[in-house]
C-alpha cells in the first residue's frame, strides 16, 4: 500500500518535477479512510465529549472548558501525573539501559548465540499485561513467589505484602513494567546491531579500543534510531498505563500508585463522569505528544 | 515556525468558532436522539399468558440461580420458554444501558445498581405490580426498599420499586470452630465478648481477624460495627443518601477507631493491604485467622475447605438481646420500558418470592427473599449457620445495603482510605472525614 506513495516521495525529494498525482489519492484511500474512521474520529469525539457534562445515557450539558479546570486542579490528578512520570525510569529508562547492556553482550557476531535467553526475555511481550499483572500479584503476596525467594536466600526479614505496602508498592509495580519492556528493548537493540558495519568494529579494535570503547564509540551511535524507537514506545506506555497498575494495585494502597489511566477508567466507568473522562485522556494524549516530540528532537541525528 | 504557529492560533479559532453554533445544534449533544419516555402506566394483569411464548431474561449473575429458577418456572408453566442471556459482569454492567435501550431489550434485565436507569427511563416502576401480587406483605420491608428510588434515581431507599430481588447475600463473621474449641471460645454473643475473644487469640499466637484489604474489604469490618451500634435505621439512612445523614456517628466512629486500633494491637494480618479478599479466604481456610468477614456467596467454599469446621454468626450487638443487623444486597430484576411481555415478567418475579424459589435461591448460593425458615440447609455445614443468621437479622429488620453503594465513587474512597487507616496513615477521624466527603458530593 505504502509502495508507490514512498516511491512518489523519493522522486519528489530528488528533486525531479514535483508533479500531483491525483491516482497517489486512490492508492491512499483504503488507508485513510480507516485511519479517519477508527483513529482520527474517535479522537475528535473525544474532544467533543469531553466539552459536555454528560453521565454517557442522559442528555448532556454543555460546560466548555469546564471539564478541564476540574480534572487539571484535582489533587489526586497531580500525584497521578507525579506517578506517571517516575514510571518513565522504571518503564523507559532502565529497559532501554538493561536491553542496551545485554544487546552489548548478547549481540554483535552472529547474533545466533544466546538464542534461548532472547526468547525468554522477549516473553512479557507476548503475555497480555492483564495475565501479567495477575500472575505479578500473586508473586508479590505474603506467600508468593518473592517472599518465598527471599525465604529461602536467609531475608526472611524483608518479606511482606509488597503491593500493600505504602513505601513498596510504587517500585514493585514498576519492577514489573521494567521486567515486560526489557525484552522489547532487547530484540530491537539486536536487531539494529545486526546492520551496524562490522568494519567498524574491526577499526575500532585495531586503534585499541576496549569493550567498553567499542560499545561508545560503535554500538551507541549506531543504535540511536533504534534507542529512539524503544524511548518512544516505552515511554508513551509508561504515560499511559493503566492495566498494570489496575489489575496489581488499582491504584493503592491508599492513592500510592494511581496513574491518569486508573482516574479515567474511574471517572467515565465509575463515576459515570464521561466529559471529565474524556477531557483528562485528552489532556494526557497532548501531554504524551509533548513528551515524544522532545524525544525525537533530542535523539534527532546531527546533518 | 512563526507560520506554523499562526496557523495553529488560525485553527483554534476555526475550532472555538466553530463549536460555538455547534454546541446549539441539538442532534450534536450527546445521548442526543437515543432518549426514552417512560413506559405508559396502565393497569397490569397477573394471568401467565397462554400459547406458547418466550421470555428473555439479561443477567450477569453465574452462580446458577436464574437458570434454576427459570427451569422450575418452565416446569410450572409448559408454554412459556426462558432465554437466558448471561454476560460477564464488567462487560455487562458497562453495556447495560444500551441493551436496555435497544429495539431488542430482554423482558426481565438484571441491575447490580440503580445508577441511571430510572432517571433515563428504561425501566418501568414496579409498583402496579407490588400492589396486584401484595409483594409488600410477603417480603420484610427492608428488602424491597433497596430497589426503591426517587423518579431521578438519585435518592434510594423510597419511592416507587424498579427491580425486584431475586436472592440476597449476606455479610457476617465466619469462625475456625476447631481453633476456636482450641482457645477455648464458643461463638460470641456479645459484643465485648467478641473483643475480648480478638485479645485471647492474639495471646495464643494465633491471627485474630483473618483480612484482605487489596480491593477494601475493610468496609466489611468497618461497617459491621457502625451498624451494630447505630442500629439498621440509621445506617441504612446513609447508604441511601438521606439528606443531612452522616457517618460521623457514634457507630462510624466506633468502627473506624476499633479497625485502627485492631491493626495497631496486631489482630489483623500484617500483609492485609496487600491480600485480596480470595486470598483471605483461602488462608482463612488453612487455619489462619480466628474470624473472617466475609459474604454468605464464599460458604460453600469455606463448607468445602473446611467440612463441618466453619461457623457464622452476625455481628452480635452491646447486650445479647440487642437486634442483630447484617449487611447485605440482592441481585435483582427489573423490566425494561421497552421489554415485549412486562406481565409474564411480573409472574416470574413473583415466582421468585415462592417457598419453592426459596429452597432453589438457598441451594445455590443466596439467602431466599421469603420462606427463609423454611429451606433445609445439609446439617453441621456453615450454610446452616448462614441460614439462621440470616432468619435472625430478618427478624429485626437489620438488613442494612453495602457502603460501597452508596455513591458511585464509595467503593473506591472506602478501598484507598481504609487501606490508609489500617497501614497507619491516617487517623480514625480522617477515614471519616474522607467517607463523608464522598457522600456530601456523591448526594449534593
Amino acid at each position: 500500500m505504502s509502495l508507490p506513495t514512498a516511491r512518489a516521495l523519493r522522486r519528489h525529494r530528488s528533486g525531479t518535477a514535483p508533479r500531483r498525482r491525483p491516482i497517489a489519492y486512490l492508492y491512499l484511500a483504503p488507508a485513510l479512510l480507516a485511519y479517519t474512521a477508527f483513529v482520527a474520529l474517535p479522537w475528535l469525539h473525544t474532544i467533543w465529549l469531553s466539552l459536555f457534562t454528560w453521565d454517557g445515557v442522559t442528555l448532556g450539558t454543555w460546560a466548555g472548558l469546564g471539564n478541564y479546570r476540574q480534572v487539571l486542579s484535582d489533587p489526586t490528578m497531580l500525584a497521578a501525573l507525579e506517578h506517571a512520570l517516575g514510571f518513565v525510569l522504571f518503564f523507559a529508562l532502565l529497559p532501554v539501559a538493561v536491553g542496551l547492556l545485554l544487546a552489548a553482550v548478547t549481540g554483535g557476531r552472529g547474533g545466533r548465540r544466546y538464542r534461548v535467553a532472547r526468547t525468554v526475555l522477549f516473553l512479557p511481550q507476548v503475555v497480555p499485561l492483564v495475565a501479567v499483572g495477575v500472575v505479578w500479584r500473586w508473586m508479590y503476596a505474603q506467600d508468593g513467589t518473592v517472599n518465598q525467594a527471599l525465604r529461602a536466600v536467609g531475608l526472611g526479614s524483608l518479606t511482606r505484602a509488597w503491593l500493600g505496602d505504602f513505601t513498596w508498592a510504587y517500585v514493585a509495580v514498576g519492577a514489573v513494567g521494567t521486567w515486560v519492556m526489557t525484552g522489547l528493548c532487547l530484540v530491537v537493540f539486536q536487531a539494529g546491531i545486526q546492520k551496524i558495519d562490522t568494519s567498524l568494529y574491526e577499526a575500532a579494535r585495531l586503534d585499541g579500543a576496549g569493550p567498553v570503547q567499542e560499545f561508545r564509540a560503535v554500538t551507541l551511535p549506531g543504535l540511536r534510531a533504534e534507542i529512539r524507537v524503544a524511548l518512544t514506545v516505552t515511554v508513551i506506555a509508561a504515560l499511559a498505563g493503566f492495566d498494570v497498575v489496575y489489575v496489581t494495585t488499582g491504584g493503592g494502597p491508599g492513592n500510592s500508585t494511581v496513574v491518569p489511566g486508573v482516574l479515567i477508567y474511574r471517572l467515565a466507568f465509575t463515576d459515570g463522569q464521561v466529559g471529565a473522562a474524556c477531557a483528562l485522556a485528552v489532556a494526557l494524549s497532548t501531554l504524551i505528544c509533548l513528551v515524544v516530540l522532545a524525544i525525537s528532537r533530542l535523539t534527532r541525528e546531527k546533518p | 515556525m512563526r507560520r506554523a504557529a499562526r496557523r495553529c492560533v488560525t485553527f483554534a479559532v476555526c475550532v472555538a468558532a466553530a463549536a460555538t453554533p455547534l454546541s446549539a445544534c441539538s442532534a450534536l449533544v450527546p445521548g442526543a436522539g437515543s432518549q426514552l419516555a417512560p413506559a405508559p402506566s396502565g393497569p397490569v394483569s397477573t394471568a401467565v399468558p397462554a400459547g406458547s411464548v418466550t421470555l428473555t431474561v439479561s443477567s450477569s449473575e453465574n452462580s446458577g440461580t436464574t437458570r434454576a429458577l427459570a427451569a422450575a418456572f418452565e416446569k410450572l408453566h409448559p408454554n412459556v420458554t426462558i432465554d437466558y442471556r448471561y454476560t460477564a459482569a464488567g462487560d455487562y454492567n458497562t453495556s447495560l444501558n444500551l441493551t436496555l435501550s435497544s429495539a431488542d431489550a430482554p423482558d426481565l434485565a438484571l441491575l447490580n445498581m440503580i445508577g441511571t436507569t430510572v432517571r433515563a427511563n428504561l425501566v418501568r416502576d414496579l409498583d402496579p405490580y407490588v400492589a396486584a401480587y401484595g409483594w409488600d406483605r410477603a417480603c420484610p420491608s427492608t428488602e424491597l426498599d433497596q430497589w426503591r428510588a426517587s423518579n431521578d434515581g438519585r435518592q434510594l431507599g423510597s419511592g416507587h420499586l424498579w427491580a425486584a430481588p431475586a436472592g440476597f447475600s449476606l455479610v457476617g463473621v465466619y469462625y475456625d470452630k476447631a481453633l476456636a474449641a482450641k482457645l477455648g471460645i464458643t461463638a460470641p454473643t456479645t459484643f465485648a465478648d467478641f473483643q475480648a475473644d480478638l485479645a485471647k487469640a492474639k495471646a495464643a499466637g494465633a491471627v485474630p481477624i483473618q483480612l484482605g484489604n487489596l480491593q477494601g474489604h475493610a468496609s466489611f469490618v468497618f461497617q459491621s460495627i457502625a451498624d451494630s451500634v447505630d442500629g439498621a435505621a440509621r445506617s441504612t439512612a446513609w447508604a441511601y443518601g438521606v439528606p443531612h445523614a452522616t457517618i460521623a456517628s457514634p457507630g462510624g466512629t466506633k468502627g473506624a477507631e476499633d479497625l485502627a486500633d485492631w491493626a495497631k494491637q496486631g489482630f489483623l494480618p500484617a500483609g492485609a493491604n496487600g491480600t485480596d479478599l480470595p486470598g483471605s479466604v483461602a488462608a482463612f481456610a488453612k487455619g489462619q485467622g480466628l474470624f473472617l468477614f466475609d459474604g454468605s456467596w464464599d460458604g460453600a467454599l469455606i463448607d468445602k475447605a473446611m467440612p463441618s469446621k466453619a461457623g457464622f454468626f452476625a455481628l452480635p450487638g452491646a447486650t445479647a438481646s440487642a437486634p442483630v443487623t447484617g449487611i447485605g444486597t440482592s441481585v435483582a430484576y427489573a423490566i425494561p420500558t421497552r421489554a415485549r411481555h412486562p406481565d409474564l415478567a411480573a409472574a416470574f418475579l413473583n415466582f421468585m418470592g415462592s417457598a419453592r424459589a426459596a429452597q432453589i435461591e438457598f441451594s445455590t448460593g443466596f439467602m431466599p427473599l421469603a420462606h427463609a425458615d423454611a429451606v433445609i440447609a445439609p446439617p453441621g455445614s456453615v450454610l446452616a449457620d448462614i441460614a439462621t443468621a440470616w432468619a435472625k437479622v430478618n427478624r429485626g429488620n437489620g438488613l442494612v445495603p453495602f457502603f460501597n453503594n452508596t455513591t458511585a465513587t464509595m467503593a473506591d474512597t472506602l478501598t484507598s482510605a481504609g487501606q490508609e487507616l489500617i497501614g497507619g496513615r491516617s487517623s480514625a477521624a480522617q477515614y471519616v472525614a474522607a467517607l463523608q466527603a464522598d457522600w456530601q458530593k456523591g448526594h449534593r
